[in-house]
């Protein structure tokens, strides 16, 4: 077997550099699954996406097909979504509410546990054939909540969640303090695909340092729409959330509709806005309710969750089908108590940057095909550099490098240690 | 139906088909100044997600691709009007077919369902967007027909391979 790609690290030197061939090798490729996707903890959905007993989605996670459900008695489950018998998949519906799923292929009826319920033809089997683990659907081998937030693994042993989330579990929980009563997925789904490695997105989700050129456009934008900019300046800090997990954590000059009142938003809504905030204090303290409302926040949990809290919240998770592709899908999050006013801002706040018909997204969607496309002289033009910020004495900004760093020395951590 | 409710019908059918080739063929050759000039100045444009009932999803309470109002609509011709709108500079070659228009009056308003298959081509790649548009449109004083609004109801699965909508539909 070749030698896997390697980072270039060297603190001392203030270099940085990543191999472009760990974004076109079909053998980093196939390592990334075995080493990364195949062992780490990934998201699978949040718990407001099934509303009541029996409620169930269908997603594919880490290529494999998921049954995300409730059972009967409202436990949240994740199955594989998988005939024991011959294979096919069980439930072909994307949502909905079933107490049981039947395979289309030979009749095979599941409960909403997994546990085989219904068997046609059941003579020609042995007696106690029904109750046979092996013909019942297999459980997904973990699946651990932190918060509302579900995620699993395909690896039977390894760390708890809370553990593998390490400093970015704070995060999230400042993602789920927006709200007395809980966060909610907005309904509809951004359901997308870039022609780029899966690690570029990773890396475009918290750069921030690209966007006052690639968002140029949507900075001029901001600045025509009558009172859609405040006068805060984009300035903050990036940092390692350890285990390969980071983010920058920045103030900017857009509405936030937590609680930064931009004059767009009209004297009402500062009313309102001013409301949501004294409440947010009254939970949460000062100095918390400051972070959450007025700092925007930019994450990525290794190796594929985004957790943007900017001018609205996103939950953006993506796997590659090859080195050169990545499928996306992406959600709003918000309070549930929300007002239909402050709902609709924060859904135009959505739709105006991010998304593949945003003024925003689709510029970074070109930038990751054409770095991509660049990649094919991977041989000869060899390394990213991604030291930015590397020799400041003073800590990161939110412009340097500092979190993309944090993230590929997981990467690189992950692949040696599969290696050895 | 007497003749000339037949008559009526088909000539309003054929201003509507039209207008609708006139927003394609300004939209295929980039003269988005122009296809603005075709829409009222309360008027939307909206892009619901493929996971929804797109023909009656409301934008406030679900998330969409594209919510525009006017003014966004007049920002997102001047955000593509500029070198910096990186994805469409150098401009992709766009191809809007239209077609299976049916048309239903309601006192000035003017509601048209028709089909619609969008090619965007750039860098090596060509992507069909693939869908039917819901128009409402309203005849003005002089008679004349003005588009209040355009939902793109996207009859696919997901936006793949497409990564954008950065073409107006």
């Amino acid at each position: 077997m070749q030698q896997a790609p390697q980072i270039i690290d060297d603190p001392a030197g203030a270099r940085f550099l990543v191999p472009r061939t760990a974004f076109t090798s079909r053998d980093v490729f196939d390592r990334e699954y075995a080493a990364i996707f195949d062992r780490c903890w990934l998201y699978l959905g949040h718990a407001s996406e099934l509303p009541e007993p029996g409620s169930f989605l269908t997603r594919t996670v880490a290529r494999r097909p998921v049954l995300f459900n409730r059972d009967k008695d409202g436990e949240f489950r994740a199955l594989l979504n998988v005939c024991p018998h011959r294979g096919a998949i069980v439930c072909r519906e994307r949502r909905g509410t079933s107490p049981a799923f039947m395979c289309m292929y030979h009749g095979w009826t599941f409960g909403s546990d997994g546990h085989l319920m219904t068997l046609p033809g059941s003579s020609g089997y042995p007696a106690g054939f029904k109750r046979d683990p092996q013909k019942q659907m297999v459980p997904v081998p973990r699946m651990e909540r932190f918060g509302d937030f579900f995620f699993i693994s395909f690896a039977r042993d390894g760390e708890d969640l809370a553990t593998y989330l390490a400093d970015a579990g704070d995060v999230l929980d400042l993602v789920a303090q927006h709200s007395a009563s809980g966060m909610q997925i907005v309904g509809g789904t951004q359901e997308y695909a870039i022609r780029g490695n899966w690690k570029l997105l990773a890396e475009n989700s918290f750069d921030g340092y690209h966007a006052a050129c690639t968002h140029s456009t949507y900075l001029d934008y901001l600045k025509n729409a009558n009172g859609a900019l405040g006068a805060t300046p984009l300035a903050g800090v990036g940092r390692d959330l350890g285990k390969g997990h980071a983010m920058v954590e920045y103030s900017a000059p857009w509405g936030r509709p937590i609680a930064s009142w931009v004059p767009l938003w009209g004297e009402q809504g500062k009313t309102e806005i001013a409301a949501i905030n004294a409440a947010l204090e009254a939970r949460v303290g000062t100095e918390r309710a400051n972070r959450i409302a007025h700092l925007n926040r930019n994450m990525v949990i290794f190796p594929n969750l985004v957790v943007n809290d900017i001018m609205a919240i996103t939950i953006r998770t993506f796997f590659p089908t090859a080195p050169d592709y990545v499928e996306v899908n992406a959600w709003a999050l918000a309070p549930h108590e929300e007002s239909d006013w402050l709902r609709k801002y924060r859904l135009y706040n959505f739709t105006e940057f991010l998304g593949p018909g945003g003024f925003a997204t689709p510029d970074d969607v070109e930038a990751i095909e054409k770095c991509q496309i660049g990649y094919a002289a991977a041989g000869e033009a060899r390394y990213n550099d991604i030291s930015k910020g590397m020799g400041r004495a003073d800590g990161a900004s939110f412009d340097d490098e500092e979190q993309m760093r944090a993230y590929w020395r997981e990467w690189d951590r992950r692949l040696a240690m599969a290696e050895a | 139906m007497g003749t000339d409710t037949i008559t009526d019908a088909i000539l309003l059918r054929l201003r509507v088909e039209d207008l609708l080739y006139l927003e394609a063929d300004l939209l295929d050759s980039w003269r988005l100044e122009e296809w603005l000039a075709l829409y009222t100045a309360d008027a939307h444009y909206h892009v619901p997600p493929t996971d929804v009932d797109g023909e009656n999803a409301d934008p406030d309470k679900a998330l969409f691709y594209i919510v525009d109002d006017a003014v966004r609509m007049r920002e997102r011709v001047v955000r593509l009007g500029k070198k910096a709108a990186h994805s469409e500079w150098p401009r992709s070659k766009v191809r809007h077919l239209v077609s299976n228009v049916r048309v239903e009056r309601d006192g000035p308003t003017i509601r048209a369902r028709s089909s619609f298959a969008v090619w965007r081509s750039k860098d090596g790649t060509s992507d069909v967007f693939v869908g039917h548009y819901l128009h409402v449109l309203v005849e003005q004083d002089d008679g004349t027909l003005m588009i209040a609004g355009k939902t793109c109801v996207l009859d696919m699965e997901a936006l793949r391979p497409h990564a954008r909508i950065s073409v107006i539909l």
